[in-house]
């Protein structure tokens, strides 16, 4: 789900910052309404960004290969509206501290994953409606949230690329080619799902505070 | 008696600096409890992380009851208490956590529970079994990391700095529990000199990747010199005993353990 | 705390001397310039421009290698696919395959602006420390509350990964290997097991600071003045910028 630098258009690209622009104001607006000193949440939030972070590097074991989780979908339930700063703070640092590119895409990317993570929480937090103690309801919706948000996300880029590309290309390639792209992104949606559900269940016996911040 | 742990000529280091472990070999036979000491960086936690296949060295030889240690090979015979013993908790209940080590061994069920049971009653953690690990007191966690290792019945327990976060008491039940374990092989590094003399049945000096003595822990650790120059100090308990010894009055090893034996363990000032 | 594993002498370096506000927008100019380049022609230009900066930023060429083999995989994708799904002229057949002029053209524009467009960034960023990045894109309008969460971030980053290793290392030593699907679930163990460690420092760490004034100050550095050497340096940068953007449109218009 990673668009790398010099892919897109570059007016697709700077698209991209003003709409994750929009979402930094709008997310910020939510923050300074919902706590009353929200100064104070920067060490939690910032704290759990560079967990996220550095979980985001675990090999997950997919034989005979492995790969990494974005686990945007587990932010958004985490963190709730403070997901996406997190978010734009760990695009930062995988451009620019651990440069692994992705600088002018980093608007771009950050909205697709910002908006599937912000969705992955609202899903998740509707168990305030069907009791937020059980581990099936919570594990139910963590799953379909982070699955969702992946699928959506790998489907939203997939679009992206190929309407963007100045090329060329009949309808029926177009079509094979977003659904080979997204269908390549299912395997991984699923086990972000699963492996979210996992650590929502963990947290809840363990730590439900950690899923209740969004809530309080 | 078999050797639970042979090293011989070990090497260790990184590239152009100079080596951590420099040549050094011993054994540690069955049922004894040996203490690491040394100033920071003397390479303790190197040696562990040796033996326990984390790393591999760049020459010489280490065996665990006879069998080489292979660098990334499990290998529930060595068992290891870390420092931070949060590093090594991760199961949401205590129970859970300490079948870790037990169910990667492919044990059945009924051997599972037998072994955690048994980890709990040998710790007196027993009535923390439902708890959830993260919520237990630095005290508690520890407990719960050694019986995590103790369920895997290692031939070898390492523990890394055991009384670094225990108040007087649960230092005094890890200490009557390491003693009540006669059979079990340890190596246990810590700055706490009284703990190792307390616990140990011998105690070896490491210092600037060798070793710079080798015995009975009153003995080595009742020599001023030999402590002061690594680093170390007199155990307040041996203390007074030194004072006495250079007056004259009396041998260190004699006020500790109150009855004559010739020097059991050689010490090998360097 | 992340810090480059490089070492150059700032006094010399004429990237690392220039104020970092200016060298932003100098250089992110250049960089969205490129990324706007649509023209085969104009990328031995763009080359050049990439060149004369990298080499002002003292940066090797093995760095430069050892920084994007990783990244570079994110090509391998597009590289894969577009010389044969594009495109109506055929260069070559490949088994069940056509090669497309059309396509591998695609492919050569996009790879050369990501080689150019990543060694700027790597001459932008390396060398300039966290702290005094982000109190200049603070000065330049970055909202306080993300300019904090990246100082708090990247102070904790390190200890975190450090964390997860000794996790890993341990569980290691108690049999688990992570290498099958089966043993998803002790790696989410690991993972949460993360969040909850970083959380519960957060309280400490934030019970702590508070006793040390948290709250009343910020932790943002402030940014130096800039000096008739700084804006001039960002004219030469932003007039190469311009005339690439105009010869683009201009010559897209055109055809």
């Amino acid at each position: 789900m990673h668009i790398a630098d010099g892919i897109l258009p570059a007016s697709v690209a700077l698209g991209g910052y003003a709409a994750a622009g929009g979402l930094t104001w709008l997310s910020l607006n939510r923050i300074k309404s919902k706590y009353k000193n929200p100064r104070a949440m920067i060490p939690q939030a910032s704290l759990l960004t560079a967990a996220f972070f550095a979980a985001s590097l675990i090999h997950i074991p997919v034989p005979p290969t492995s790969v990494h989780l974005i686990l945007s979908g587990l932010m958004g339930i985490v963190l709730g509206w403070f997901a996406f700063p997190a978010i734009l703070v760990g695009l930062f640092f995988q451009a620019v501290m651990f440069q692994h590119g992705g600088l002018t895409t980093m608007g771009i990317n950050a909205c697709l994953i910002g908006l599937s993570s912000l969705f992955a929480g609202a899903l998740f937090h509707i168990r305030c409606y069907f009791g937020s103690g059980s581990r099936a309801i919570n594990g139910i919706l963590s799953f379909s949230g982070s699955f969702l948000a992946i699928a959506l996300g790998a489907l939203a880029a997939a679009l992206l690329l190929i309407y963007t590309i100045p090329a060329q290309l009949d309808v029926a390639a177009e079509r094979a080619a977003i659904i080979t792209l997204a269908a390549a992104h299912l395997p991984i949606a699923l086990l972000e799902g699963v492996f979210t559900a996992l650590v929502v269940i963990f947290l809840l016996r363990v730590k439900p505070e950690l899923l209740e911040m969004e809530e309080r | 008696m078999s050797s639970v742990l042979a090293i011989k000529d070990l090497i260790f280091g990184y590239p152009g600096q100079v080596p951590v472990l420099n040549a050094i070999s011993f054994n540690v036979q069955r049922g004894e409890r040996v203490g690491l000491i040394g100033p920071n960086g003397a390479g303790k936690t190197t040696l562990f992380l040796l033996i326990s296949g984390i790393v591999s060295a760049k020459a010489g030889q280490i065996m665990i009851s006879g069998s080489p240690v292979l660098k990334g090979r499990f290998n529930p015979a060595v068992g290891m208490v870390f420092q931070h013993t949060a590093d090594q908790l991760i199961c949401p209940t205590v129970c859970e956590d300490i079948a870790f080590g037990p169910q990667n061994m492919g044990l059945t069920p009924e051997e599972i529970a037998i072994n955690v049971d048994r980890a709990a009653v040998s710790t007196g953690i027993s009535p923390l079994l439902d708890r959830v690990p993260h919520q237990l007191s630095s005290g508690e966690q520890r407990l719960v990391a050694l019986a995590g290792i103790i369920a895997m019945q290692p031939e070898l327990l390492i523990l890394d700095e055991p009384t670094a976060d225990l108040d007087m008491r649960y230092r005094r039940r890890l200490v009557g529990m390491l003693k009540d374990m006669m059979q079990k092989s340890m190596l246990i590094a810590s700055h706490d000199l009284e703990f190792i003399l307390e616990v140990c049945t011998r105690v070896i000096v490491l210092d600037q990747g060798a070793i710079q003595a080798d015995g009975e822990p009153p003995i080595v650790m009742a020599d001023h010199h030999l402590m002061e120059e690594h680093g170390l100090e007199l155990p307040h308990s041996l203390t007074a005993a030194w004072h006495r010894h250079r007056s004259g009055t009396e041998c260190p090893e004699n006020a500790v353990r109150g009855n004559v034996s010739s020097a059991a363990g050689k010490t090998n000032s360097a | 705390m992340i810090t480059f594993n490089y070492t150059v002498i700032a006094d010399s370096n004429l990237l690392l001397r220039w104020e970092i506000r200016h060298k932003i927008v100098g250089l992110l100019s250049l960089i969205f310039s490129i990324s706007f380049i649509r023209e085969l022609w104009l990328l031995p230009l763009a080359i050049l421009l990439t060149v004369v900066i990298y080499r002002l930023s003292q940066l090797s060429f093995a760095y430069y290698w050892s920084r994007i083999r990783l990244p570079g995989l994110f090509l391998l994708v597009p590289a894969l696919i577009m010389p044969f799904g594009y495109g109506s002229t055929v260069l070559a057949r490949v088994g069940p395959l056509t090669l497309k002029l059309e396509g591998s053209l695609i492919v050569l524009l996009i790879a050369i602006k990501f080689l150019c467009i990543f060694a700027l960034v790597l001459s932008l960023f390396a060398g300039t420390p966290l702290p005094k990045l982000v109190g200049a894109m603070h000065s330049m309008g970055l909202p306080s509350l993300l300019a904090e969460m990246l100082i708090f971030t990247n102070r904790f980053i390190g200890q975190l990964l450090t964390d997860l290793r000794q996790t890993q290392i341990a569980s290691g030593l108690r049999g688990f290997k992570g290498r099958s699907l089966k043993e998803l679930k002790p790696l989410a163990y690991i993972v949460g097991t993360l969040l909850v460690r970083s959380h519960n420092q957060s309280e400490r760490v934030f019970q702590a600071m508070t006793l040390r004034g948290y709250g009343e100050e910020s932790l943002i550095q402030r940014v130096d003045e800039a000096r008739t050497a700084d804006r001039l340096a960002l004219v030469a940068t932003l007039v190469p910028a311009a005339g690439l953007l105009f010869l683009q449109f201009y010559f897209s218009t055109a055809s």
